[in-house]
């Protein structure tokens, strides 16, 4: 297809490289250099969707990240779908296939525009909350189809087939926006040696520069333009960002800027020399200045019908004209209250297109600009206005009518001006969004007619458009100053001399405060004004807000949902002030000020996650004997971010099976547990015994040299949160055991009282968690075992008794054994350096093949320390629970000449009442059923439902093989005196299991056999 | 039976030789890392396996510990994020009461006994060998790849060659020191060092990466 729209020369565009790419099934034809936007422009195509609530046919009308209408879901397969992209800032690229977001079924027929003219005086503000109000739980089935209908994109169904990327950088400066502000600040700061980081979000660096027919020095700005980025990119402390939006300046002028790296080469990231390429790469910069230079957006004037492909803001005119050669239309109409609006026209002219009329609501304007314009024979109408547009698919024409000095009424005469393209320009509204994201809300001033950003308390500087500075030769020496200031504050001395910027003064005629056209009729009778184009939010609505009560521009906001949309209102916001402000007769800063947050434009997950992705989400943790566990077919369980044996199946076993065979082995013969990932702590100093006697509940002072000891830990409220065995080493030397996930906290526990409490103490303690990998033997021929393996022992029962440990080698290798035991069977605890853990455990493997060594996971290693009733902080304990309540008194030493921690909370009132839930062992009636963990008890079959009713419930169930049937652990209210008694556990499935209360030790209640 | 091994206990600590003297079936923490090898390189890595590892804590105010560290050592103890070699060597800060000290493997124990037989009152002497190994980065994109990974400000004239940092590294942490302008040390944890391998490896792939066992 022909691009009509295209000039024969100019632009930025490269002629000799056409792309061909797919709208809406169909295939056009653009060129290197072009945006979506301008490509689809050149092609004629005038409807690029469908409105929010009206489904009226909506056209481009800005040049940049405020535009409300091209919103396209980019994508040419399943995977590689990319919602809500502006076709504005959407390089194009051979091959881009894209679809409109809004209209269902289609754009040029949908069905809700059929609601949207029935129903257009029936859709006032506050529409959907007042129409699908209820019945209660419909919201969503109405949602579902009001947001198809909608358009806004759709997530893709299959997995992103691009990769991410985040780096995290450090800045002296970091310039936002490469206009000519921006260039001559990242300049100046770089010229110091200062580190300087210049973003801008286009495809290239310049700003407004690469549509300007101004000069700086006697060049071409664009001239200029190349050779300032070639200087920034020849030092080595200068990074240029391009295709790069900074869409959040947070606090401490920290900013995240998103890059998008490949989105102009093709529909997925390339790959090069083999290795893929990350799609978009987000940054996160630490900067101690932020010059923000970016710049100001065109402020369209609203009138009636203000929505019909055709009109345009004027300076998207200008730009598709001077940047991308594309004429949007045939015959133009400028409406504009500044000299701005006849840039378009000028360049409409110069382009051999033919331009009706500059209709300027001012009474009269003498601008150099004015003067070019009136020399090339263009009409301009001074005081009037364009106040309607005529047209359904694209604009016929402007209704155009004389108004008053103030703008607020027509007055005389009225005419038609045929046309197909409208052009406004209402002033320009610098972009002061970042400047809000740490909370600074924006100052109105009168004098640009514009919000510009207000004072802050980081180290940031505002210049160029976003402080409404909108003269070149002013930016360029004000940019100049900001980056000398900001490489001063970051104590580094600019260059000198200077750099000299000359620039020819354009002589600009006073704007007028134009936000939106009168009609011949009220805001609530005339055609639609439209302030918002994503929400279809008129003059009208906001009017009617206003009537309802709603004053604070924040609740017109929330009301009629001004702003938003995905473009978060960056065209729409201030006239929708303005009409609010003139509703009630107040002056904007009067309806409040608005404010943005982050992110400035649409962020794609992918570059939020960024590398933390697939394997790399999160870090697996491994031990030593890591590869002989894969090798043997161990499945794992997650323990925090260790990855845990969690049993062995052998082929054709069932879970149940392994676990039995695993559990049977080792009451029987011998098991082996991988037990590296405890936690362990290495405590020295004349006071670490005094230490551990006011962080456990137990008592310390008499433990002797050579002895382990089973510990429990509490908080200040005296619920237990960890627990192990620590063993005195030497008299003042400790190794602490805690669980595998609880170790990092207790060792920060540990340090914060030490630190903050008890600082006398003279005690140091080092994590050796991964130190030392620990493999536990268990079971009545351990001791076998270890004798053949071991040497400088003497395991004699009487020389090495439970609960002692022992220091010796073990194949050769130092080692730690203790004897302890989480299973209740006879059981050592090995502890080798862990380079030499898989060398060992390979070695107990080979020896202990005579006794049918069986490896066994966690899940059995639960079975075991259920069957003899030991509890697992975090599964039998919630933080609700004391050591009393777990039946652990003895574990607890009131008469500590120092308190420990969580004594007071223990002895307050809730936790000594009666009646509390306590920990017991429980007994189906039928042994082969296994309860549910959670599971709730209640008192009878034929429960009622009702407060209190629930006794308890199920913390650890399990099948117990040694026993041949079902073993649980659970809290009971007031168990401990209820042993005997009936409890009954309601299921899923409606039926109730009957069990008893019980003792939790299930097997061996004297303790013999971990005493052999 | 065999004799029974003593405990050796100094200042009231017990003392153990960790070093095997058959080290052959040893295995460092990154032993299972397969590794790639780009032929146009500009990341590399290596690792410094069988290095001992010895923590020293003590308080920087306790002139005798700071006295006796220095005389064991053959230099001060360094101060604040810093490090200093000598001899067979190398002196981390950590914390300010906390140092790391590395050197080869069989010299742990000898380092150890030294520092028991030297200084007095409070302090603590902690064996880590196994517990967390030494892996070298290199190359004109090192610094990229620890961009990627790392929060703190590693430009050189932040961090300049031997300044040392305990910071995060992706999700987990590392101690970073600058041992060139192209080359770092990161001591990373035995149970962290598969995740951190493949991490190094996913974001210096577009570099392209090279394995300098």
């Amino acid at each position: 297809m022909a691009q009509v729209n295209r000039t024969q020369a100019g632009g930025r565009i490269n002629r000799g490289k056409p792309l061909s790419f797919t709208y809406n099934g169909k295939q056009f034809t653009g060129y290197e250099g072009d945006t979506l936007a301008s490509a689809l422009l050149a092609n004629g195509v005038d409807i690029i969707g469908r409105s929010f609530k009206y489904s009226r046919p909506r056209g481009i009308v800005a040049a940049g990240a405020e535009e409300p209408n091209a919103v396209m879901q980019v994508g040419a397969t399943e995977a590689t779908q990319v919602p809500n992209v502006r076709a504005t800032q959407q390089a194009l690229f051979n091959g881009l296939t894209c679809s409109a977001v809004a209209g269902w079924p289609n754009v040029d027929f949908d069905l809700m525009s059929y609601v949207g003219k029935i129903g257009g005086k029936m859709m006032p503000p506050g529409f959907y909350y007042k129409t699908f109000m209820g019945p209660a739980g419909m919201w969503p089935i109405y949602e579902k189809y009001i947001r198809k209908a909608a358009g806004l994109g759709k997530a893709p169904k299959e997995k992103d087939v691009d990769i991410y990327d985040a780096m995290n950088r450090h800045a002296d400066v970091v310039v936002v926006g490469s206009g000519p502000a921006g260039l001559a600040a990242a300049r100046a700061a770089a010229s110091s040696g200062a580190r300087v980081i210049l973003a801008d979000e286009q495809e290239e660096f310049g700003g407004s520069l690469l549509h300007s027919s101004e000069t700086i020095n006697g060049k071409p700005a664009a001239e200029w333009v190349t050779e300032v980025v070639a200087e920034l990119a020849g030092n080595k402390n200068v990074v240029l960002l391009p295709r790069a939006t900074v869409n959040g300046l947070h606090d401490h002028n920290f900013l995240t800027i998103h890059e998008r790296l490949t989105d102009h080469l093709g529909d997925r990231a390339p790959t090069v020399d083999g290795v893929q390429m990350a799609r978009h790469r987000m940054h996160k910069v630490r900067a101690h200045c932020v010059i923000l230079a970016t710049g100001a957006q065109e402020r369209p004037i609203v009138f009636a019908n203000n929505d019909v492909p055709g009109v345009m803001g004027a300076s998207a005119v200008a730009t598709y004209i001077n940047r991308y050669g594309v004429v949007p239309g045939k015959t133009l109409v400028v409406g504009t209250a500044n000299d701005d609006g006849y840039d378009a026209a000028i360049a409409w002219k110069k382009a051999g297109r033919d331009v009706a009329a500059i209709v300027d609501s001012r009474p009269g304007a003498d601008g150099d600009r004015v003067e070019e314009a009136r020399q090339l024979g263009i009409k301009i109408i001074f005081g009037s206005v364009v106040y309607d547009a005529k047209g359904q698919t694209r604009v016929k024409a402007a209704k155009v009518g004389a108004v008053s000095p103030d703008g607020k009424k027509l007055i005389g005469d009225k005419l038609d001006i045929s046309c197909d393209t409208i052009a406004t320009s209402g002033g320009w509204s610098p972009v002061v969004h970042l400047s809000c994201h740490s909370g600074t809300r924006p100052q109105w001033d009168d004098k640009i007619i514009g919000f510009v950003p207000g004072d802050c308390y980081e180290n940031r500087l505002y210049v160029g458009g976003i402080s409404g500075n909108y003269e070149l030769g002013a930016c360029l020496t004000d940019g100049q100053a900001a980056g000398e200031n900001a490489a001063k504050s970051a104590g580094f001395t600019p260059d000198t001399p200077r750099a000299n910027y000359q620039t020819k003064a354009v002589k600009v005629s006073a704007p007028m405060a134009l936000f939106v056209a009168p009609h011949e009729k009220p805001f609530s009778r005339a055609p639609k004004q439209f302030v918002d184009y994503q929400n279809d939010v008129t003059a009208g609505g906001i009017e009617l807000a206003v009537r309802e009560g709603f004053e604070s521009i924040e609740h017109v906001k929330r009301y009629t949902a001004l702003g938003f949309g995905t473009d978060q209102g960056k065209l729409g916001n201030i006239n929708g002030m303005a009409i609010a402000a003139q509703v009630r007769g107040a002056t904007i800063p009067e309806v409040g000020t608005t404010v943005f947050r982050p992110n400035y434009t649409p962020i794609a997950f992918g570059a939020i996650a960024g590398r933390n992705a697939g394997e790399l989400f999160d870090p697996k943790r491994y031990t030593a004997m890591q590869s002989w566990h894969e090798a043997n077919g161990a499945l794992f369980e997650d323990v925090g971010q260790w990855k845990r044996p969690w049993y062995y199946p052998k082929p054709g076993e069932t879970m149940q099976q392994s676990l039995d065979r695993e559990c049977l082995a080792t009451r029987e013969s011998v098991g082996i547990l991988d037990a590296s990932t405890l936690g362990k702590i290495d405590i020295q100093g004349k006071d670490a015994r005094e230490f551990l006697g006011r962080v456990y509940t137990n008592a310390w002072a008499k433990l002797a040299v050579g002895k382990c000891r089973y510990g429990l830990m509490c908080g200040e409220d005296g619920m237990v949160f960890d627990d192990g065995v620590t063993s005195c080493l030497a008299e003042n030397h400790f190794l602490m055991t805690t669980t595998s996930g609880g170790a990092a906290h207790v060792l920060e526990w540990l340090e914060l009282y030490h630190q903050t409490e008890w600082p006398e103490l003279e005690v140091f303690m080092t994590s050796v968690t991964d130190h030392w990998a620990t493999m536990t033997i268990s079971g009545p021929n351990s001791r076998k075992l270890l004798e053949q393996v071991s040497e400088g022992i003497d395991l004699d029962k009487d020389a090495f008794k439970f609960m002692d440990w022992r220091q010796g080698k073990v194949d050769g290798i130092p080692s730690r054994v203790f004897r302890i035991s989480f299973t209740g069977e006879l059981s050592y605890e090995i502890n080798v350096p862990a380079n030499y853990g898989l060398q060992v455990w390979k070695k107990l493997m080979e020896v202990g093949a005579q006794y049918n060594i069986t490896p066994y996971g966690t899940e059995t290693m639960h079975i075991l320390r259920a069957e003899k009733g030991f509890i697992i902080a975090g599964q039998d304990t919630d933080g609700s629970v004391t050591p009393q309540d777990l039946g652990m008194s003895w574990a607890v030493s009131m008469n500590k000449p120092f308190s420990f921690i969580g004594k007071r909370g223990m002895n307050r009132q809730d936790p000594t009442r009666a009646n509390r839930k306590e920990l017991v062992g429980i007994k189906t009636k039928d042994p082969k059923v296994v309860l549910v963990e959670g599971a709730a008890a209640v008192n009878e079959r034929n429960y009622k439902q009702g407060s209190n009713v629930v006794q308890g419930h199920i913390t650890s169930s399990y099948y117990s093989a040694v026993l041949g049937r079902s073993i649980a652990l659970g809290m009971i209210k007031d168990g401990f005196n209820r042993m005997g008694e009936t409890v009954y556990y309601p299921t899923m499935d409606g039926s109730v299991i009957e069990a008893e209360i019980c003792s939790p030790v299930f097997y061996d209640p004297k303790g013999d056999r971990q005493n052999v | 039976m065999s004799d029974i091994t003593p405990v050796i206990v100094m200042n009231d600590c017990a003392v153990m030789n960790q070093f095997a003297s058959d080290n052959s079936k040893a295995e460092s923490p990154m032993v299972n890392v397969k590794w790639a090898n780009s032929s146009n390189a500009t990341v590399f890595a290596k690792e410094l396996a069988f290095s001992g590892h010895i923590v020293l804590r003590g308080k920087p105010t306790d002139d005798a510990f700071m006295a006796g560290a220095a005389k064991v050592l053959g230099t001060e103890l360094p101060g604040k994020l810093s490090s200093v070699e000598s001899g067979e060597y190398v002196v981390r800060w950590l914390s300010p009461d906390t140092w790391l000290i590395t050197m080869p493997g069989a010299a742990a124990y000898a380092l150890e006994t030294r520092l028991r037989e030297t200084l007095t009152g409070h302090y603590q002497v902690v064996n880590e060998s196994g517990g967390q190994t030494l892996l070298v980065l290199s190359g004109e994109n090192a610094e990229n790849v620890l961009h990627k990974s790392v929060h703190y400000d590693i430009h050189i004239s932040n961090f300049p060659v031997g300044k040392v940092v305990n910071t995060n590294f992706a999700k987990t942490g590392c101690t970073l020191r600058r041992l060139g302008e192209q080359e770092f040390e990161l001591v990373v944890r035995r149970s962290f060092s598969d995740y951190v391998a493949a991490w190094i490896q996913d974001a210096a792939a577009e570099y392209g990466f090279a394995w300098q066992g």
